[in-house]
């Protein structure tokens, strides 16, 4: 016999498949870039620990591939921002306004940084936010939750 | 079982090793038994160029790529009888075997062709299927039996057409069932409660869940809207199946790290000890220890960046419990369950928390050494196993504790078996729980973490390295 009548017989036997398969559908969507990206809220210091901090900041979604990474540039001078910390969001394509929140480890206690910050696509492609530098302490005694206003 | 999602099916598992016994039973996995609901659903695995993401495969590090069948789910179910960890048989033939001495061997010939088991199995097949895979008797061969060229092929394409068959029962309403409460309001049949409600905007909004458990749902809801958006999918998986490293501490009570020493077959599951570190899709992308091997070299240049990714599982039947358990919520009556990959989360209300509050309440601590005044999991979260690659959409949400309970109400709003009965949901045998908080859910049984060493150079000394070195 056709094998292959058979096995449509036997599937249709033994299993009632749903009528449509949506895994095409459900890969996150790639959203229209915005026009004029910016800054709506901060960056500002979310945390600050002796050796750590995070760099939180908001922008309109700035749309694109569903992953992106706030990128914080920091070092010791304002014209010396010679280090980087990346860290990965997902934006939400139906949000007007996108969170991006950044990671700082290894900081040195009792010293000042400054810092600015931008955004970048899973592909490498920058969004083009542009902050001004701004500048933080880390201070020997930081509490584990101090939540500091950039100075 | 179907009672648990086809997930762990075991109470005091799920509440201490996480990783279930195999068919030798002093081995187990490294990880928490992904729900096999809606796995059949998930695209062969994917480096998508445009938007610089992995998508797809099955497991919680995608190694079920369905690179050779064009079908993940159908390579996830290949796995488990050859896992020394789990059914432990030690050549894939052996599935050929075993399914030609079935009784319904039959049925299986019928959908795939007369002549399917016209293999000549040599007289020593039956003791090496006996003998669990790993067992110093094969040398590290992972084909001992003898088989000819012509009846290796044979038994591979049994094996293979053995796959696609679990593939299609699981993908049938009998598994993915689609009936769930949310499924029966997405076509206007259910009205939520207004904690569902609440939670769902939540899951959409503030939680920021669906930008990655996507669920086809209008989602620019701002403070007083109301959702009126038609679905955009009428069956969303609640996944966008990607992957992430959510920052899980290490449990220390998981199986893996005891498996040190040689068993009765001289098979040492982890000789690697506490020095293991579970860097996810990372690892298979070097085809590294404990995974499979990476069919695309071209991707292990993406491990750096995908260390400590895990997949991003369907929120679906995340809350399914057997009938006489009827949430996994204490104080109960309740089914204890174990959540994210290494089962370190016990309750929904903890893993909502800890999308909340993850770095709001970070110490410098691993599991069990929380400081004095302080509450693992409710105003404590120990350090991540994996520091590198941590995703940043949640970890400080801001949530309320009532805002938390809301999104929890939500989730169970996606179990099967609301619009009509989840087949053999109710073949649980065991006792429900009672007692106690859901914030503080498995509390009881935490352990001390002990010293860690560092990462052992088989998991992170493997090119490309990880970047920053992993401690």
């Amino acid at each position: 016999m056709n094998r292959l009548p058979l096995k449509l017989a036997m599937v249709v036997a033994v299993s009632s498949l749903p009528t449509s398969i949506p895994a095409a559908t459900q890969v996150s969507p790639a959203t229209n870039e915005a026009s004029d990206l910016r800054i709506t809220q901060g960056p500002e210091i979310e945390r600050a620990d002796p050796d750590f901090a995070i760099i939180r900041w908001a922008t309109n979604n700035p749309g694109g591939s569903p992953e992106h990474f706030g990128v914080v540039l920091y070092g010791t001078a304002p014209s010396e921002l010679n280090q980087s910390a990346k860290s990965p969001i997902r934006l939400n394509p139906g949000h007007s306004q996108t969170i991006f929140r950044v990671r700082l480890d290894g900081l040195k206690p009792g010293t000042a940084y400054y810092y600015r910050v931008d955004s970048i696509e899973a592909t490498g492609k920058r969004d083009g936010v542009k902050s001004p530098v701004k500048r933080f302490a880390k201070r020997e005694d930081a509490r584990l939750t101090l939540s500091a206003t950039p100075s | 079982m179907p009672y648990a999602a086809f997930s762990g099916p075991i109470p005091s598992v799920n509440l201490t090793m996480i990783a279930y016994p195999g068919t030798v039973h002093l081995r187990a996995g490294k990880r928490t038994a992904q729900r096999y609901t809606y796995s059949p659903f998930f695209p062969v695995l994917q480096y998508n160029q445009v938007q610089g993401l992995f998508f797809g495969g099955n497991f919680f590090d995608s190694r079920a790529t369905g690179y050779l069948l064009r079908n993940a789910d159908a390579e996830q179910a290949q796995h488990p009888p050859v896992d020394t960890a789990e059914m432990g048989f030690s050549d894939t033939a052996c599935v050929a075997l075993r399914l030609s001495q079935a009784e319904y061997r039959p049925l299986f010939e019928q959908v795939w062709g007369r002549g399917s088991f016209d293999i000549r199995f040599p007289p020593e097949t039956e003791r090496i299927c006996n003998t669990p895979g790993g067992a110093a008797i094969f040398g590290g061969s992972a084909t001992p039996i003898p088989l000819t060229p012509e009846d290796r092929t044979r038994a591979n394409v049994v094996y293979d057409h053995w796959a696609q068959s679990i593939d299609a029962y699981g993908q049938s309403l009998e598994v993915s069932a689609f009936s769930s409460k949310f499924d029966a309001f997405l076509k206007g049949n259910y009205k939520l409660t207004s904690d569902e409600m609440a939670g769902l905007k939540l899951f959409d909004g503030k939680g920021n869940c669906n930008s990655c458990h996507l669920d086809g749902r209008g989602t620019t809801l701002q403070s007083g809207q109301t959702d009126t958006g038609a679905a955009a999918s009428v069956n969303p998986l609640l996944t966008c199946f990607g992957s992430a490293n959510e920052g899980l501490p290490l449990n220390p009570r998981d199986a893996i790290y005891y498996q040190t020493t040689p068993d009765a077959f001289g098979f040492t599951g982890n000789p690697l000890g506490f020095g293991y570190r579970d860097l996810g899709l990372g690892t298979f992308l070097r085809s590294g220890f404990g995974s499979a091997p990476n069919p695309n070299s071209t991707w292990a240049q993406f491990a750096p960046t995908t260390d400590g990714q895990m997949q991003v599982t369907t929120a679906r039947n995340t809350a399914m419990t057997p009938p006489q358990c009827p949430t996994t919520e204490a104080p109960g009556p309740y089914f204890q369950k174990e959540f994210f990959h290494n089962g370190y989360i016990k309750s929904l209300k903890q893993l909502v928390h800890f999308y909340n509050t993850r770095d709001k309440y970070k110490y410098n601590v691993t599991s069990g050494h929380c400081p004095p005044g302080t509450t693992e999991k409710v105003d404590c979260w120990p350090m991540p196993e994996v520091p590198n690659n941590i995703d940043m959409t949640t970890g400080n949400l801001g949530l309320t504790d009532k805002e938390e309970d809301q999104i929890v109400a939500f989730l169970q709003t996606v179990t099967d078996g609301y619009t009509r009965p989840y087949p053999n949901r109710d073949t649980f045998t065991g006792a429900c729980t009672t007692g106690g908080s859901a914030r503080t859910q498995g509390n009881d049984v935490l352990i001390p973490t002990p010293k860690l060493p560092p990462c052992a150079g088989a998991v992170c000394a493997i090119q490309p390295l990880p970047n920053p070195a992993i401690p």
